[in-house]
Order: structure tokens, then sequence, then C-alpha cells
């Protein structure tokens, strides 16, 4: 810090040094310290400013009908939809499907098709001899 | 200049984050926290309490829409509050302009009979926000910023899309016309005021 950027800052923020950068408030403190006498003046002309303007620092407050308006106006969290209970029907679809794969396996483990079924449709596309018309009358 | 490491840690993310959800009591949460600061801004920037209470409240409506879809980033959602804010009054000081209303931002002080001292207080603040109002727009941004909304350097450069240079020097030339300006008004103030109690 010297006194130009001690200038600078004392210019741009005012005397309270709470209002200047953060890194430069120890360095600025440091030098104020050793340097008092030259820098009051400077400290006491920006500091009679700050009190000018501090002149206008309140504000009204905003009125009740302001925030209720504004917050009126705030989204809203939308009504949940009813949730149906699927559950139930959840079950009974599933205790169907095991009953199907169940029944499906051991039947059809039954219904494997044996030589005798076999035979069974070969004979079924043979015409019985008792209907093989041989053009004899008898 | 810039200050080295920064926490972001923004206080109102979670607030956002609820009222966004639709939580009511989290929308009056942040209204009660950051309506005071837009509408001092605001009338700092228009000089016009009306003209303040409108744009505060468009800030907000703004707010509503953007909360759902916030991310924390790069700037705390009160700064970006701030740039909303200072944005919609250069909006309003442009239509100003175009119209070339004569009254307008010249908000005088409340005429009803007051006691002295009350009175006195009125006029100053009145004769700081005329000088306030004279200023040009970004020096007046930027005193409104740091000096009245008590805003760090970096925040209000934020707020105002500059580098903290620009602002420095925003600031030394709005400070050094308000000093010219307020050189003659308060002392013209303090001397009514003797006269009217000698009187």
């Amino acid at each position: 810090m010297d006194r130009a950027r001690f200038e600078h800052l004392l210019d741009a923020y005012g005397a309270d040094f709470r209002r200047w950068p953060a890194n430069e408030r120890v360095p600025a403190e440091a030098f104020m310290r050793e340097n008092a006498q030259v820098l009051a003046p400077l400290l006491d002309t920006a500091g009679a400013l700050d009190a000018k303007l501090d002149l206008a620092r309140s504000s009204p407050s905003p009125s009740a009908g302001l925030i209720s308006r504004i917050v009126a106006a705030a989204p809203r969290a939308r009504a949940a939809p009813r949730r149906t209970n699927y559950a139930p029907a959840g079950w009974a679809l599933a205790a169907c499907t095991l009953l199907g794969v169940l029944i499906g396996y051991s039947g059809g483990a039954l219904a494997a098709p044996s030589a005798d079924q076999d035979d069974y449709f070969a004979a079924a596309f043979e015409a019985p001899p008792t209907m093989i018309d041989t053009g004899d009358p008898g | 200049m810039r200050e080295g490491l920064r926490l972001m840690i923004d206080p109102d993310a979670e607030t956002v984050r609820l009222a966004g959800a639709g939580d009511v009591r989290a929308a009056e949460t942040l209204v009660r926290r950051h309506l005071p600061k837009m509408v001092g801004l605001a009338r700092r920037m228009l000089n016009d309490g009306a003209e303040a209470e409108d744009v505060a409240q468009e800030v907000f409506l703004r707010v509503w829409r953007e909360a759902p879809k916030w991310r924390p980033g790069a700037a705390k959602f009160e700064t970006w509050m701030h740039r909303v804010a200072i944005n919609l009054c250069y909006d309003r000081m442009r239509r100003r302009r175009e119209k070339a209303d004569p009254d307008a931002g010249m908000e005088m002080a409340d005429p009803a009979p007051l006691a002295g001292e009350v009175w006195l207080a009125q006029q100053r603040a009145a004769a700081v926000n005329a000088a306030l109002a004279a200023l040009p727009e970004r020096q007046r941004a930027a005193l409104a910023l740091v000096h009245f909304q008590e805003m760090t350097n970096i925040a209000a450069a934020e707020a105002l899309e500059i580098s903290v240079e620009a602002l420095e020097s925003l600031l030394a030339r709005g400070r050094r016309a308000m000093r010219a300006a307020l050189a003659d008004v308060a002392q013209d103030l303090i001397d009514d005021a003797d006269g009217a109690s000698r009187g």
C-alpha cells in the first residue's frame, strides 16, 4: 500500500474501511496508522461525504399490500395426483403368470408326443381298408 | 484487483429451491429478506417511491419464473436480483428520456406539516436523493450498490456486469460529483433550519 493506492481506494469507497476490498483493509489500516497525520484530512473529507450520503439512508418499508401481492404471485406446488393402488392387480397378474409357466412346463412334459400318438396321427391320414372303392359291386 | 479465494456459498440457494418447488413459506421468506433492498435500490435509482415498488414487484415476478430452474452458479442469487433490478431501472430511465418527462424522478419530501427535526431530516434526504438522481445512471448505480446496499466490490461489479476497476472509476467520479452537489445544498438546509429556529 502506498499513498496513491490509498487515495485511489479512499476516493472510490469512502472513509469506512468496511466498504473497502477485503484484501486491502489490513494494509490500508496499517498504512493509515503509519501516516495518520498526513492522511487524517483526506479521511475527514471522505467521511464528511459518507455522512451526507447517509442522510438518505433510511427508506420507507415496503407496504404490507406489496408483500401480499408478490407472495400471491409465487409458484404453488400442484396437488399430487391421487395414487391408484395397483398392488393387488399386480400380484394377481404375477401369480397368473407363474401358474401359467408352471402348468405349461409340467403339462408340456406330460403332453410330449408318444410313439403311439405318432401312429395315431399317421393312421388318421390313411383311409380305412373298408372304405376303399374297388369297383366290385359285391 | 480481485479478492483471491472466494467461497461461493449462497445463503439463498435452498430457499430459492423450495420456493421454486411451490413452497409458499419459502417464497415469503425470500420476499421479506430481499424486498426492502430491492425497493431501496430502485428508489435510489429512480427517486420515485411508486415506481420503485413496481420495479421490486417485477424483480420478484422474474424470481418466481426463474426459481424452478435456478442452479447456483457463478453469481449469488442476491447479486442476480440486484442485476435484474438495476436493468429494470435502466429501462425505466430510458423510457423517461424518450418521453422527456421533466417531473420524472423528482420526488419531493412529504409536504404535510412535520415537527422541525423530522422535516429537516426529510429535506436533507430529499436533497441527497435529488443529487443522486442527477448523477449519470451508471455512477448512481455504483454508489447505490456499494454505499447504500453495502455490497462488496466484487458483487457490485458482477451486478453491473463490469470489472472491479471500472466500478472503482464510477464510484470515484460519482463521489466527486456528490461532494460538489451537496457542498451547497446541505449547508443551505442547515442555515434554513437555524433561521427557522431563531424566528
